[in-house]
């Protein structure tokens, strides 16, 4: 009697070996995840990276040396990245130090960017810049990729796929000189100078617009804003929107809501704020916005 | 014969077809579905960004001169102690290439120095 066995056999061979490999990835040698780079961070830690490049910033005063650290971290828009992270630090209830150097960065950032000059903290020196910082980041690819060419890093050179570095350059040195820790607008306190409707139909909502002045009529960036209204509260800063002036904020209004403006925890608070309406020259109406002067005196 | 030779055959495919199989899974692995790194922690960055990561740490201590915030911030790179990744990075300055400048070395020397007599308040989590 002949026994017929089909071709089952190599099936179960296959399946054994999908298994065996599976088994050898996952459980004999896992992926070990070394030599990575600071963009493939997670996202909470992508944020202590950030912060802790602002603060060595307010250290430094290198703002070279800070961009191409944000550059590492592969964000699409770095500036605007860090503009976010510093407006929610910074609205936090109690702000920590690292909130308000994320704020200076982001300033310096978009004032570098408009051609001015960044802010300087308590007369600090200008750090002598003697080469450029370590590597950046390509486009992201698929490709696996050697480590330099010219650095002996590690023997266990794993996975790169989905990251690509490039050659990396010298690593930044500057000369470094102890600053002050930076605080938002030292001083006197600030008082409602203006307040005037603005009545443009390019505006899609209604806004309340706050620009802060110190006593020589000089923008005042870094200022706390707090809008209250019924059952809510929102905090924010001057000088993170610099292309509209350093010392420039502004809030979204809902119409038939009322609010109080006032300048940090101890400013007079200006309440009764609600959206009014403007009349165009063709006869419709649209939501006008409030702009509010405060002057330091 | 004939029928130990039928047997023998099958035995060789059998085993060709676990090689293949164990292939095909390698290539879904590395080529179909390769390994992105994502969510990663920085005790996983490569020595360069470590370094630079210790000098982050250097230049704002040198400002701050708050030791257990330096700690508290190295604490990610992980390591038995806070001096670890700091003598780590030194070592990569001082053999790499990579041209250091001597004020960067010195903050790194000074906040390693301070870090191994630096004795931690109960209340600073240690890595």
């Amino acid at each position: 009697m002949k026994e017929r066995r089909g071709h089952w056999y190599l099936l179960t061979g296959f399946i054994i070996g999908v298994t065996l490999g599976i088994v050898y990835a996952w459980k004999i040698n896992p992926v070990k995840y070394e030599n990575t780079l600071p963009a493939s961070l997670r996202a909470d830690f992508k944020d202590q990276y950030r912060e802790l490049i602002a603060v060595a910033y307010t250290a430094n005063k290198s703002l070279e040396r800070a961009k191409v650290r944000l550059a590492q971290l592969g964000d699409p828009d770095p500036k605007q990245t860090l503009a976010i992270q510093a407006q929610h630090s910074l609205a936090a209830k109690n702000p920590r130090p690292e909130a308000y150097a994320l704020g200076q960065l982001a300033i310096a950032l978009s004032q570098a960017e408009s051609g001015g000059s960044p802010p300087s903290q308590g007369g600090s020196p200008v750090p002598k810049h003697t080469s450029l910082p370590a590597s950046t980041l390509a486009n992201p690819t698929l490709t696996v990729l050697p480590l330099r060419s010219t650095e002996t890093l590690s023997p266990a050179v794993t996975l790169t796929q989905g990251i690509k570095p490039t050659a990396s350059a010298p690593i930044l040195s500057v000369t470094l000189f102890p600053t002050q820790t930076y605080t938002p607008t030292p001083g006197s306190p600030f008082s409602l100078e203006n307040i005037q409707l603005v009545c443009e139909q390019i505006r899609a909502q209604p806004l309340i617009m706050i620009q802060t002045l110190d006593a020589a009529d000089q923008p005042v960036p870094g200022v706390e804003i707090i809008v209250t209204w019924e059952n809510g509260e929102d905090r924010f800063y001057t000088g993170l929107k610099p292309e509209l002036g350093l010392g420039y904020a502004d809030f979204a209004m809902t119409p038939s809501v009322v609010y109080t403006v006032r300048l940090g925890d101890e400013g007079i608070p200006e309440s009764g704020i609600t959206p009014k309406e403007c009349d165009s020259p063709s006869g419709t109406r649209y939501w006008g916005s409030w702009r509010l002067v405060f002057i330091q005196k | 014969m004939y029928c130990g030779t039928i047997t023998y055959m099958r035995w060789i495919l059998f085993f060709i077809s676990i090689a293949l199989g164990i292939a095909a899974g390698l290539y879904f692995g590395w080529v179909v579905s390769p390994v992105e790194y994502v969510d990663t922690t920085p005790d996983s960055l490569r020595v360069d960004y470590k370094a630079d990561f210790v000098l982050m740490v250097a230049e704002t201590y040198q400002a701050e001169k708050d030791l257990a915030q330096a700690a508290r911030r190295l604490a990610l790179l992980g390591g038995n102690t806070p001096d670890t990744p700091v003598s780590e990075a030194i070592q990569f300055a001082t053999t790499s290439r990579l041209p250091y400048s001597e004020v960067d070395l010195a903050l790194m020397r000074t906040l390693a120095q301070d870090l191994q007599s630096w004795e931690p308040s109960p209340e600073v989590p240690q890595p």
